[in-house]
């Protein structure tokens, strides 16, 4: 998941140092306040059910002062029910007379309660309360004038602390986690700016130095230990630079000025073999190097993703919250989706321009700018239309902030292996959904929908004070031209490109939007789930595609079975969403997802890599790059309708329908490419070109 | 001049701003009230609204005292004294003063200054407005009689029934339509109905015949009766509910007096008091908000108030279920025991 990169060692040294220090205190605090938190709760609880208990028997006795008798009491199921739906951790009432005999009962099986009632001594305040099978029993008496007529009896469930406090504990736990993983990024950020990094350039210039290369030295960077180590070092280099050019200056005199011919030759000869042995920059010093490392943009990435990510489990809900005249609510909660997709992929061709003429800081910084601005409408938005405005504008952002990343690493990773570099902005991305998937649905639950989106503002700012020091990669290659629509229309014209596109890039992104992002919520919701917990569930599908993706890149790559991997995911991925047809429940949806995680899994990596298959003369016209930009902005077709559809079908056809009948659209469309995956033929992978492995 | 124009424009401002708004010494509203039978509940209750809101108001109450002849001197003092609203109180007033769709004359009805009407029991019936939504005249009201949907849900709240029983007055049109009521009703909802008209002699109805029927109800097994709002019952309502609790037949009323000045068993009613609350609320409408009268709805209290006479309840032993009990008023002069 995270490329630690060559500082691997180091980073794992500390994390597990941070991990001892750090998580013992954690864990000590934590089952502290738990405890003080169950020593608060359950006497709160005791106050509430007594409480309850004598409001009730304040009406009972009103009843028995006009003269009813206590057995003869109407409507007393009515009387109690909407005081046990209102109160979840109550689990039953009930009012016995003075002898213990159970008159009335609501929530529980009499037979339950009688044998202790009758043998329980409520004169004594002792007995008051006890322990009955799973429930708490608190009694409160019922006196009219002074005469003890009886008792009304409060029971709580006895497991609702424990409950509670599991709950909060899975909480707690996640937020460790997430917090664990962030703490790693920021290390590794950490150590490979300060240390690792400037450590490599070194050792590079020493490896270079022992082949006689003295051309360049790294920039001495931060006045620390490591920034004058780097100076020492480059000190060394620049004497023998020094020492060099004093010695061919010397030998130029000797070879100008000297009477003999011979010693002249000879000198000649000893200058050219030294010219032969050691480089030395043209300059007339060594050239000092501004290297930056995809790694460097790697932390304001992952927090920016985070920032979007943190909506991700309760963006449907937070949007059915809104409403719009004549619009289906579905389609109310289903728009702001739709909308921010719409954005990314018509900012993005604009986005790449942008950074091709700005440099990938200023673009970075630049897109915050709406995605920040977008945040903060979405979280104050008092009407759908605001809701909209807010996501468009971050969606815009989005797009800009990701295309400059992209560029930064596609840069900075030149001389580094492509695929590493790559594989950095892919674990960022996939890093930052996990743990904003699962922050944010706890943040939404304890703080509010809105809090988040505040939350992700700051996030947002958080990355651009970061991204403000990076350092524009000092190789600017120049980018091929981006394709334009043209270059769309001659891809389009590749039939193998098309079928792929249509009927498998396609409906992983319908699958992804429709059911991830907007039915699984909204269906888990239904079901009863908190926000939190839907967090949670999703992490079933992004867990899986980032424990899958690694393994099947490998496997794609030793077997070059890349169509049949991609068919397989889309055939997987289909006929899970299909289960929730088989009956209703959580279970089928977290089956669904995690086959759809899978299916992404198998399928994210072999379709990098087919594409360049399919397209393999493109590829040298329009460049790779410029052919996966217009897979993405292809398969944004599948990301935008696949919450419109949804929202269509759920009226018709229920949740668990409406994720089924995507389901097998994905199915339909997987069949078709599945086929057509033969009919590619079985002639040769034209050109090995595996650069990139996310 | 141009202090007078300024003047003038203070002047055209003052005017202008509706006296409410207008903080310092604000001119009372002044409404003329016009009684039929003295100052009572209902009167009370639009007087305190005011007093509540603090709205200055100034009253001039006229009584009738049932005297249908002093209401033409009514309108003529209403036209001299020119009032910003008017306030009629019961069906005869208001018909009078304020005239029936189709007759009103300018010269003997009131039509140029807004009214309010209270204790109109059947605003339609009676000619006053064309519907309860918007009267389409320069008036409104609140009505008083809960709608029989209202009142058969309070019933069945207390008791599921399957047979209403009723006495009523033959001649009396109120328990005609209550009739007519409750049968389209029990269509729909699931009860029979058994109502039975009180013996005729000399075109009256005979008291006397009450107690006969209501025993005969009960032989029919009604399980509770009905009692309509009904001047001849109201007059011999003791006859009526002690019959009722003779045969232990609890009994509902859809007025006060049979529940608690006598021994119906419960009854669902607006409060005059209530009543004449809402007839101020509506004419606030009118005169701080500017509202016309056309566009203020005619309608009943929100709240219903649930009566239970609870000697009765005790000697019937047929007691109302928690959730109603927590809403009623208990009449309970002796207490238990």
């Amino acid at each position: 998941m995270i490329r630690l990169d060559s500082a691997r060692s180091v980073i794992l040294r500390l994390m597990v140092l941070a991990a001892l220090v750090l998580l013992p205190p954690m864990a000590i605090i934590f089952a502290g306040a738990l405890g003080d938190f169950q020593q608060g709760m359950e006497p709160e609880l005791d106050r509430k059910a007594a409480t309850i208990g004598r409001d009730l028997a304040g009406d009972i006795a009103h009843a028995a002062t006009l003269g009813i008798p206590l057995d003869r009491l109407v409507g007393m199921d009515e009387f109690f029910a909407p005081v046990l739906e209102s109160n979840p951790e109550l689990r039953y009432l009930a009012l016995t007379n003075a002898d213990g005999r159970i008159l009335f009962v609501a929530g529980v099986q009499a037979t339950v309660l009688a044998p202790h009632y009758e043998t329980a001594d409520f004169e004594q305040a002792g007995q008051r309360k006890a322990i009955i099978d799973a429930y708490l029993d608190i009694a409160v008496p019922l006196e009219v004038k002074g005469e003890r007529l009886g008792h009304v009896h409060v029971g709580m469930d006895g497991g609702y602390v424990p409950a509670r406090l599991h709950e909060i504990l899975i909480d707690v736990v996640t937020v460790l986690a997430v917090a664990m993983i962030i703490a790693l990024e920021v290390l590794l950020y950490v150590v490979a700016l300060n240390a690792a990094g400037p450590l490599k350039q070194i050792s590079r210039t020493f490896e270079a130095a022992r082949r006689g290369d003295f051309i360049r030295i790294p920039a001495p960077g931060a006045r620390d230990e490591v920034g004058r180590f780097i100076r020492t070092a480059n000190d060394a280099v620049c004497r023998v630079d020094e020492l060099y050019r004093r010695l061919i200056a010397y030998a130029e005199e000797v070879k100008s000025a000297h009477f003999d011919k011979g010693v002249v030759e000879r000198v000649a000869a000893i200058e050219d073999r030294i010219r032969y042995l050691f480089r030395f920059s043209e300059s007339g010093s060594p050239e000092v190097v501004h290297h930056r490392r995809a790694l460097d943009v790697r932390l304001p990435l992952f927090l920016f993703v985070l920032s979007e990510e943190l909506s991700r489990s309760f963006m449907p809900l937070y949007g059915g919250t809104f409403s719009l005249p004549g619009v289906s609510p579905e389609m109310v909660a289903a728009l702001p989706i739709a909308v921010f997709m719409a954005a990314i992929a018509l900012a993005s061709p604009f986005a790449g321009t942008l950074t091709e003429r700005m440099g990938s800081r200023r673009v970075f910084l630049l897109g915050l700018m709406p995605a920040v601005l977008g945040y903060l409408l979405t979280g104050l938005a008092q009407a759908e239309a605001g809701l909209l405005v807010g996501r468009v504008a971050t969606g815009i952002g989005y797009a800009i902030v990701t295309m400059a990343c992209q560029s930064y690493v596609s840069k900075a990773a030149i001389g580094e292996q492509k695929a590493q570099g790559l594989g950095v902005y892919v674990g960022a991305v996939l890093t930052a959904s996990v743990c904003g998937n699962a922050f944010g649905g706890i943040l939404a639950e304890h703080a509010g929908y809105r809090a988040a989106f505040f939350a992700s503002a700051v996030l947002a700012v958080a990355a651009g004070v970061l991204a403000a020091r990076l350092v524009d990669p000092a190789e600017t290659v120049k980018a091929r031209r981006e394709a334009g629509v043209g270059a769309l229309f001659r891809l389009l014209r590749n039939w193998r490109f098309a079928v792929f596109v249509v009927f498998a890039a396609m409906p992983a992104k319908l699958a992804l939007t429709g059911v991830v992002f907007f039915l699984a919520p909204l269906y888990l919701h239904q079901l009863g789930w908190e926000v939190a917990d839907i967090a949670r569930i999703l992490l079933l599908y992004a867990g899986s595609v980032v424990l899958l993706s690694p393994a099947v890149a490998r496997l794609a790559d030793a077997s070059g079975w890349r169509a049949g991997l991609v068919a397989l995911g889309g055939l997987i991925g289909g006929g899970g969403l299909l289960l929730p047809l088989l009956g209703g429940g959580t279970a089928p949806v977290l089956l669904a997802l995690l086959c759809l995680g899978v299916s992404h899994g198998l399928s994210a990596s072999p379709q990098l890599a087919l594409v360049s298959d399919l397209c393999w003369t493109e590829v040298q016209e329009i460049g790779r790059t410029g052919v996966l930009a217009q897979v993405r902005l292809l398969e944004r077709v599948g990301s935008i309708a696949g919450p419109i559809l949804a929202a269509l079908l759920v009226p018709v056809t229920g949740y668990a329908g409406a994720i089924a009948a995507l389901g097998a659209i994905a199915m339909a469309m997987a069949v078709v490419f599945a086929v057509a995956a033969v009919a590619y033929g079985t002639g040769p992978t034209i050109g090995s070109d595996a650069e990139v492995r996310p | 001049m141009i202090r007078r124009l300024a003047g003038l424009v203070l002047l055209a401002a003052l005017t202008l701003v509706p006296p409410a708004a207008a903080a310092e010494a604000p001119k009372p509203f002044r409404i003329y009230m016009a009684l039929w039978r003295g100052w009572e509940e209902a009167a009370q209750g639009f007087k305190d609204y005011f007093a509540n809101q603090n709205i200055p108001v100034e009253l001039i109450v006229r009584n009738a005292a049932q005297d249908k002849s002093k209401l033409p001197e009514f309108v003529a003092e209403v036209k001299r004294l020119k009032p910003d609203l008017v306030f009629t109180w019961g069906t005869t007033v208001s018909q009078e003063m304020l005239g029936v769709i189709g007759k009103v004359d300018p010269a003997r009805h009131i039509t140029d200054i807004p009214a309010v009407f209270a204790i109109v029991s059947q605003p339609i019936e009676a000619g006053l407005v064309p519907s309860l939504a918007s009267s389409g005249r320069n008036i409104t009201g609140a009505t008083y009689l809960a709608s029989m949907e209202t009142q058969v849900n309070l019933i069945q709240s207390w008791r599921r029934f399957r047979h209403l029983g009723m006495v009523y007055n033959p001649l009396e049109a109120n328990s005609l339509v209550a009739i007519h009521e409750l049968e389209a009703l029990g269509r729909s909802v699931g009860f029979t109905l058994t109502a039975l008209p009180a013996d005729l002699a000399d075109g009256k109805p005979v008291p006397a015949s009450i107690a006969a029927k209501v025993a005969a109800l009960k032989a029919a097994g009604v399980d509770i009766l009905y009692i309509p709002p009904d001047t001849f019952l109201n007059v011999h309502r003791d006859l009526l509910t002690g019959a009722a609790l003779e045969q232990r037949l609890p009994s509902y009323a859809a007025a006060e007096n049979p529940v608690v000045t006598s021994k119906a068993m419960f009854g669902g009613i607006y409060r005059y008091y209530t009543v004449g609350q809402l007839t101020a609320y509506k004419a606030e409408q009118i005169l701080v908000h500017g509202k016309a009268p056309s566009a203020v709805a005619i309608d009943p209290p929100r709240r219903l108030s649930i009566i239970v006479n609870m000697p009765v309840v005790r000697a019937l032993e047929f007691y109302p279920p928690m959730k109603l009990l927590g809403l009623a008023e208990v009449v309970d002069p002796a207490g238990a025991k």
